[in-house]
């Protein structure tokens, strides 16, 4: 490990030098108080000190051991009040990063004076920056300073700046999130302002590599994934303690009974990151009334190390809660009766929507397959209208898509598509953004959204398309599906418009007989309904968007966030709706005012739960693993770099004493 | 005293004494040593006539005797302000190291003459023989003092010319002078005595190191009064050990080229070392 000094005040400790070693030295000769002593004769002294008076300045300088301890002891209070600063890791930069973890586990209580990690990363920090920028008025140039606070994304909360004052207000403000943790976003966002490219030689960049400071717990999801570039170095300073333990609400879920609408299940995982197992118990509110508690503490195993891939897999307990009676929507919330050091996983929500039933109208040629899958869905209703049908319909009521959830078009077009929720087959939409030129033939998945809702449950690996249109996507149309031959499946959302667009008509395809399609036609189905969102009653993680679409003419839309602060939202179009990050748990509820003569309900709640799994585990990494290297943490409240004027005084101090005592033995 | 009653001085040369001594003499004289026969002349004392030669050669020869002579021992003290100095004191061990020798040399009915130089005097005390002028020579040399500044040529040069008759001259300095040592060596050198310099020491002039000098030190001259300082430093120490070391090889050197015999005496020896072993062996005392 290397050693590197920091000299906060290098021109003072210089000016002092100046001003004091040549007195000092010319001081020496003139206070030297030698020993007289009479001696027969001096002759023979004479001539040996004459082979050393060509120099002899320099052998009192070099023999005279006063001399040399007072030489030290001014050199210990000129470095002293140079104030260096000694840091273990590396040499210091000229711009300094300073990545300030703000996730979901930085809210774990264990920090010293009951204060969260945040709290303490937020200090640490700003000791920091007042350390880098203490020097006073003889400092030196200080370090130009970033903040970056990461959790989800990274976010610049202050551009490098030499302004102390600036970078300690952007930590200041600094806000907890309960999102989880990626860091490679705040690399790119800090290599984006240190690395330039010169215009008259565009592969040539030149780098000014950055130092970061790293205060965090170490828990980054996407450290395996980053990489230090040649010339950066980073100090980590371990926020939190390696001893706390949490266990948490891995997973929540409600289903409602098919057969019995009123009736909810809940669902719930505990997660447990702890060495020793959890034993607790769980509530179950609804619309913030208990309704449920666990008849005995529910025990959760303890976390496994795998010893294969070097990770830490927590216990696991799947809880079932008996049916509950829920007659209209409501929010589910399981919590822990007991809450430990990290409480935003104590709890999780789920928005559970009114039993209702879809209202789907099927047009166009009705085939057999998608007509079988729509009967076996437990619908409100089912029209089905031939192609002629639908336009003379439309033609006489242009509102007609919004009495309908979905609206499937099998190869078939009509001749208005300007409103409405719909999933296509085959027929092109006549719409901007989707451009048809022409038919490809035996088509295979190229390119696959694993993670989009529509593909939840659907393996397109054998799928073969025998005939598909070729459509060229552009604008805000969202291919999810690819082959060679072009886009297969697409999602567009446009104003009052959604629609889930097939490019190949399923009877052209092996598609029908796979267990995939039925799944890709409800979860479309469901996704659409939903307002082209995920499903209605599915809860977000912190760092997602809330989306809705409200009716026509909806106003005063404010969004109620945890905390009972209500934030009003600026509408430009109500039917496209979009609010967040939602950094934090808890409920969100957005409400609006209906238009006049409008009926129908004028809230909508969401659900926001950190999820334990992810983020759950709250034991301080004493290192963090990049992908190339590892980076020993500094621990507690430690510095990376530690002042180090105190015990240069104090060295020179014990120095003037120990000439001091010379002195007296000689004289 | 005992001891020294048994020593004697002797000298390599035979010179021609004053009086009848102890000591052979170039001189023929009055001894029972037989040296030679010559022809009879008128008005030589007939009691050496040879009768036996002549009842047989019916020719007169004179029986020649080796006459014995005193020996004129010179005994030459520095007292020069640089004696006074050393622990033991140089100048005190010199006046013993005199008492001693010229003791040796009264008791063997040796012309002893002593003289003190220093700054700008040469003190003497001439003429003495037999034990019973010891009182006066340790009176003498008790009423002397090191105060002087050099004097050493001046002193042999009044040692060179003052008519003490040839014999043993024995110089007891430290021969740190200032003007140095050889134009007066050179007097003495050059006058047929057989010259002995005893170079006195002290034993912090041998080794200041381990005789308490360190430190940062005023060094002052006591004969000329002169600062010279010195941080004894351990490469001044070793330069001063080499300086010295030179100059007692040059005054050697010096001592050689004229049959001068030289011998570096530190004052921290003892007496009857110096006097039964030392000095016996190199050959000034038998």
């Amino acid at each position: 490990m290397s050693l590197a000094v920091a000299w906060l005040a290098p021109f003072a400790a210089a000016i002092v030098a100046l001003s004091t070693l040549p007195p000092l030295v010319a001081l020496y000769f003139l206070r030297l108080r030698r020993t007289r002593r009479v001696i027969s004769s001096t002759m023979l002294w004479k001539r040996a000190t004459q082979d050393l008076r060509a120099n002899a300045p320099f052998q009192r300088l070099r023999f005279s051991l006063l001399l040399l301890l007072q030489l030290l002891a001014l050199a210990l209070v000129i470095f002293a009040i140079a104030q260096p600063q000694v840091e273990l890791g590396g040499s210091q930069a000229s711009r300094i990063v300073f990545l300030i973890d703000r996730s979901g586990s930085m809210n774990a209580m264990d920090a010293p004076d009951n204060q969260s990690r945040l709290d303490q990363a937020k200090r640490l920090a700003e000791n920091r920056l007042q350390a880098l920028h203490g020097g006073g008025l003889f400092s030196g140039p200080a370090p130009s300073v970033m903040v970056i606070a990461f959790a989800k994304d990274a976010q610049i909360l202050c551009p490098f700046t030499d302004n102390i004052a600036q970078a300690i207000a952007a930590i200041k403000g600094i806000q907890p999130t309960d999102e989880t943790t990626t860091l490679s976003d705040s690399f790119e966002l800090a290599r984006a302002f240190t690395t330039v490219t010169n215009p008259d030689k565009p592969t040539t960049i030149a780098v000014d590599a950055p130092s970061y400071e790293l205060f965090s717990d170490g828990r980054i999801a996407d450290l395996s994934q980053s990489v230090l570039r040649g010339g950066e170095r980073m100090v980590f300073h371990s926020i939190g303690k390696s001893t706390t333990m949490n266990a948490g609400i891995g997973a929540i879920a409600v289903a409602r009974n098919p057969d019995r609408p009123d009736e909810v299940q809940v669902f719930s995982r505990v997660v447990n990151w702890s060495n020793e197992p959890f034993t607790g118990d769980l509530e179950v509110v609804v619309d913030d009334r208990l309704r449920a508690v666990t008849p005995q503490p529910v025990n959760v195993p303890a976390a496994q190390e795998d010893a294969t891939m070097h990770i830490r897999v927590p216990g696991e307990t799947q809880v079932v809660f008996p049916s509950l009676t829920l007659p209209k929507g409501g929010v589910i919330e399981v919590r822990f009766s007991k809450h430990d050091l990290l409480v935003a996983d104590d709890r999780a929500a789920v928005v559970a929507a009114p039993p209702s039933a879809l209202r789907i109208a099927l047009v166009g040629r009705g085939a057999f397959v998608m007509k079988s899958i729509l009967e076996g869905m437990s619908l409100a209703s089912l029209d089905l209208f031939s192609l002629a049908a639908w336009n003379e319909k439309m033609a006489a009521n242009p509102l007609l898509p919004d009495s309908f959830d979905v609206i499937v078009l099998d190869d078939a077009m009509p001749d208005d598509l300007s409103r409405g929720r719909y999933l296509i087959f085959h027929a092109p939409p006549i719409t901007a953004g989707i451009s048809p030129y022409g038919t490809k033939e035996n088509a295979t998945p190229q390119s696959i959204r694993e993670g989009h809702p529509l593909l939840q449950y659907v393996n397109l690996d054998d799928l073969f398309v025998s005939s598909m249109t070729a459509v060229a996507a552009g604008g805000d149309a969202d291919v999810i599906v690819e082959s060679g031959e072009g886009p297969m499946m697409m999602t567009l959302s446009r104003g009052a418009l959604t629609f889930v667009y097939v490019t190949f008509d399923p009877m052209e395809s092996d598609w029908p007989f796979q267990r995939g399609f039925v799944n890709f036609f409800a979860n479309s189905i469901a996704w659409l309904a939903a307002g082209g969102s995920a499903v209605a009653d599915e809860p977000l993680a912190p760092g997602d968007v809330a989306k809705a679409r409200l009716p026509a003419g909806a106003k005063e839309v404010s969004m109620l966030i945890p905390g009972g602060t209500t934030l009003p939202i600026v509408v430009q179009d109500p039917s496209n709706i979009s609010y967040g990050p939602l950094r934090t748990t808890g409920i969100y509820r957005l409400n609006w005012t209906a238009p006049k003569g409008q009926s129908g309900p004028a809230s909508l709640a969401y659900a926001v739960n950190m999820n334990s799994r992810a983020e759950g585990r709250a034991d301080t990494a004493e290192e963090v693993k990049f992908a190339t290297e590892r980076i020993a943490g500094i621990q507690g409240g430690a510095s990376a770099e530690t002042s180090a004027w105190p015990w240069l005084l104090l060295a020179a101090v014990a120095v003037l004493f120990l000439e001091w005592w010379v002195w007296l033995r000689r004289v | 005293m005992a001891r020294l009653d048994r020593l004697d001085v002797i000298s390599r040369k035979i010179f021609a004494g004053k009086i009848q001594g102890e000591r052979r003499s170039r001189r023929r004289g009055q001894s029972v040593e037989f040296a030679d026969f010559r022809n009879y002349s008128h008005g030589d004392d007939l009691r050496f006539v040879d009768w036996n030669i002549y009842a047989r050669l019916d020719r007169l020869f004179l029986k020649l005797f080796l006459e014995e002579e005193d020996l004129s021992m010179v005994i030459a003290v520095d007292m020069s302000q640089s004696m006074d100095g050393g622990d033991p004191h140089k100048f005190d061990y010199a006046r013993r190291l005199a008492m001693a020798l010229g003791y040796i040399g009264l008791v063997n009915n040796n012309r002893v003459s002593l003289f003190g130089f220093g700054a700008e005097r040469v003190e003497r005390l001439t003429g003495l023989r037999g034990r019973r002028r010891t009182r006066e020579m340790g009176r003498w040399l008790l009423d002397r003092t090191a105060d002087g500044l050099g004097g050493f040529t001046d002193g042999m040069r009044t040692i060179a010319l003052g008519g003490q008759g040839r014999g043993v001259l024995i110089v007891l300095s430290d021969f740190l002078f200032p003007d140095g040592y050889e134009k007066g060596l050179n007097y003495v050198a050059g006058r047929g005595f057989d010259v002995f310099a005893l170079q006195l020491l002290s034993p912090e002039e041998v080794d200041p190191a381990r005789h308490g000098i360190a430190g940062d030190l005023r060094l002052i001259d006591s004969e000329t009064g002169k600062e010279t300082e010195v941080t004894a430093s351990t490469a001044v120490l070793s330069q001063y050990r080499k300086s010295l070391e030179t100059y007692i090889a040059g005054l050697r050197d010096f001592s050689v080229r004229r049959s001068i015999t030289h011998q570096v005496v530190e004052t921290s020896l003892d007496m009857d070392t110096l006097l039964l072993d030392y000095l016996r062996r190199r050959g000034l005392l038998a």
